[in-house]
């Protein structure tokens, strides 16, 4: 039997080139999207070096978030003083975040907090991320603070600049003159990273780039609190980046991924940081709560031959339970 | 052939289109670019290291795009002192208000990092004689503490004397923001920080150099950035009452005899204000705020008795926000 060859006719045919031609440019535009995610970890596809594949009590963040979450955002000066598998964490913020009563707490854990780190013994709960990277990071906060973790965030310095900067920078409230004669000047790959410089952030509400915004979290040698002070501008940064996120869509995350780089990693999958950002326009500054653990939750103190901060757990783990439970 | 090209520039036309769905950043122009409502007088303003004036509805750049911030205006309106500010040092000139350099006032750098010194807020006194602004004595048992005080100088270029006037409390970043009186004293923002490790701005008084003064606000208000009519009956602040994503700008009555601030009125709220100034004639004020959420900061007015409702004047300019605008009749 002959069969007779099919031909399509002209006009599908010229449909399909146009259908091609834009699924290629739409795969041309997601590209560095599909490149950060694939790099990072084939099977769980986040925005950037992500590893909750090897964390195994993580619960990430289910498709509709209506459950309440907790996230650890973890922050660390990653510059070339550092090798990049030795990093501390200068900065790590418990995040509750309670979509039904639209209710949100940061908590801020001093870097000096001197815990049991699991398998490592005491130490500066700063050093468990070098120790033990997300997942000790994880583990230290979860065994001290008796919480559970769903999903973390870690940045580098370079991540927050890019982050912020992509955001069109951030509106804040500048509390008071911020003024530090011995900056680190050690964002650049370039140059030498025990360089320092002369930072002066003026007071008042501000517009600030990556840069400033990145100066105003992280200086502490002119201010009475030091690392708490930071903790609070931490916060009022986070809240400022977070007002600016809601104007985020998924066009913008092919440019976040590029641009990031493996400045930032993180267990959420890329269609929850989606809908997170999608309620986070919900969350109003009265409904966001922010604790910083000063006395009497702490004390300064020494140990080990350290300056440290010595944890009042009777005092910190009521208020954890109340808010994070 | 042609229609493998228009196959070609859809592909790439629904790659762009792509790109057009990201949110949108600010797009910001030179004030120099745009047109504005036109106010009676002239007002200074700074953007991108650059002073523009603005007259008659248009913004004119009188200095390069350098460093320059925190222009004032003497009583006489003939010079203005204005800050540049470099990477670790700042400096102060004197300039013609159609920006020719006239003098050096202050030589702050130095080669060696931690010498070098800040400047900042220059603010004529109300007679011309006197200049008053922000600077950083070392301390030499603490080269971690860096708090401004305010000092005062002679306005003469040729005079080389100066008088700190305040004691900032440490570490707290200092004392900010001057407003000389006519009677001699000086209203300043001061910081402290309490027991619960609350920073906050007062509006203070000195009466004389080195005096411990008084507050003029609670601290629970956390006012400051407070800026005299030219009549110093009226003070105009901005107060944050603990909040960091938001300002109140305030007004309230200042009696130069007893020395007191009436109960402050909120004359705008829910906005960022920032750097309110009076008009000459006391009846309105300009400041700098963003016109939306997370936008660039621009220029706007508003009444002293607050009605009507602030006007912006401004949309798409990135004015500098710890610039405070200086407005003068001429």
């Amino acid at each position: 039997m002959e069969i007779s060859p099919v031909y399509m006719p002209r006009a599908s045919i010229i449909a399909a080139g146009f259908v091609l031609a834009g699924l290629v440019g739409l795969g041309a535009y997601f590209f560095p999207l599909f490149r950060t995610a694939a790099s990072a970890t084939p099977s769980s596809g986040t925005v950037a070096g992500a590893v909750s594949d090897t964390i195994s009590n993580l619960n990430p963040i289910d498709v509709a978030p209506s459950q309440p979450f907790t996230v650890l955002l973890l922050g660390s000066d990653d510059d070339s003083k550092f090798p990049a598998d030795r990093l501390n964490t200068q900065s790590m913020i418990l995040l509750r975040v309670d979509p039904g009563s639209k209710q949100a707490t940061m908590l801020s854990i001093p870097r000096d907090l001197w815990v049991p780190i699991p398998n490592q013994g005491m130490g500066k709960i700063s050093t468990a991320y070098q120790l033990g990277g997300p997942q000790g990071a994880i583990a230290a906060v979860e065994s001290n603070f008796k919480v559970h973790i769903d999903d973390y965030v870690w940045i580098g310095l370079n991540g927050l600049v890019k982050f912020i900067d992509h955001l069109g920078g951030v509106d804040v409230v500048v509390t008071n003159p911020v003024m530090d004669d011995f900056y680190p000047s050690d964002l650049s790959s370039t140059g030498n990273p025990y360089d320092y410089y002369r930072v002066a952030v003026l007071p008042g509400a501000t517009h600030l780039d990556g840069v400033h915004a990145l100066q105003y979290v992280r200086s502490r040698h002119g201010d009475l609190r030091s690392d708490f002070a930071r903790s609070e501008r931490q916060q009022q940064i986070l809240l400022a980046i977070k007002a600016q996120a809601t104007h985020l869509n998924v066009a913008d995350l092919p440019t976040l991924a590029a641009a990031f780089n493996g400045e930032v990693k993180t267990s959420i999958r890329l269609d929850r940081l989606r809908q997170l950002f999608s309620i986070a326009g919900s969350f109003g500054g009265s409904n966001i709560h922010r604790v910083v653990l000063l006395a009497p939750y702490t004390s300064e103190g020494s140990a080990a031959g350290q300056d440290v901060v010595l944890p009042d757990w009777s005092a910190i783990l009521p208020l954890v339970h109340q808010t994070f439970s | 052939m042609t229609l493998a090209v228009a196959i070609f520039a859809f592909g790439v036309g629904i790659y762009n289109a792509a790109g057009f769905l990201k949110a949108g950043k600010s797009h910001v122009v030179r004030p120099n670019q745009v047109r504005a409502p036109s106010v009676p007088g002239t007002l200074y303003v700074a953007q991108a290291g650059a002073i523009y004036r603005f007259r008659n509805g248009t913004f004119t750049q009188i200095t390069t795009e350098s460093g320059w911030t925190q222009p004032a205006v003497s009583s006489d309106g003939s010079e203005l002192a204005v800050v540049r500010r470099y990477e670790n040092w700042s400096d102060l000139y004197l300039m013609t208000p159609s920006g020719h350099l006239t003098a050096l006032l202050t030589h702050d750098h130095s080669p060696q990092m931690e010498s070098n010194h800040w400047v900042f807020y220059p603010r004529f006194s109300p007679d011309g004689r006197t200049l008053f602004y922000d600077f950083d004595p070392k301390d030499p048992f603490n080269s971690y503490r860096v708090d401004l005080a305010i000092f005062a100088s002679p306005s003469d270029p040729s005079s080389h004397e100066s008088v700190q006037w305040t004691n900032p409390n440490y570490y707290t970043g200092g004392d900010v923001y001057p407003s000389p009186l006519a009677g001699g004293g000086l209203i300043y923002t001061k910081y402290s920080i309490d027991d619960q490790s609350q920073v906050h701005p007062q509006v203070w008084l000195q009466s004389r150099p080195g005096s411990t003064g008084f507050a003029l606000t609670d601290p629970a208000l956390d006012c400051g950035q407070a800026a005299l009519s030219s009549d110093q009956k009226l003070v105009a602040m901005v107060c944050t009452k603990g909040q960091t994503q938001s300002t109140e700008l305030n007004v309230a009555a200042f009696d130069p005899t007893t020395l007191t601030l009436s109960t402050p009125s909120t004359l705008v709220t829910g906005e960022l204000v920032a750097s309110p100034v009076f008009s000459p004639d006391g009846k309105s004020i300009a400041y700098l705020a963003p016109a939306t959420p997370g936008g660039m900061f621009q220029l706007w007015t508003v009444k002293s008795t607050g009605t009507p409702a602030p006007r912006e004047l401004t949309s798409l300019l990135g004015l500098d926000s710890t610039s405070p605008p200086v407005w003068t009749a001429g």
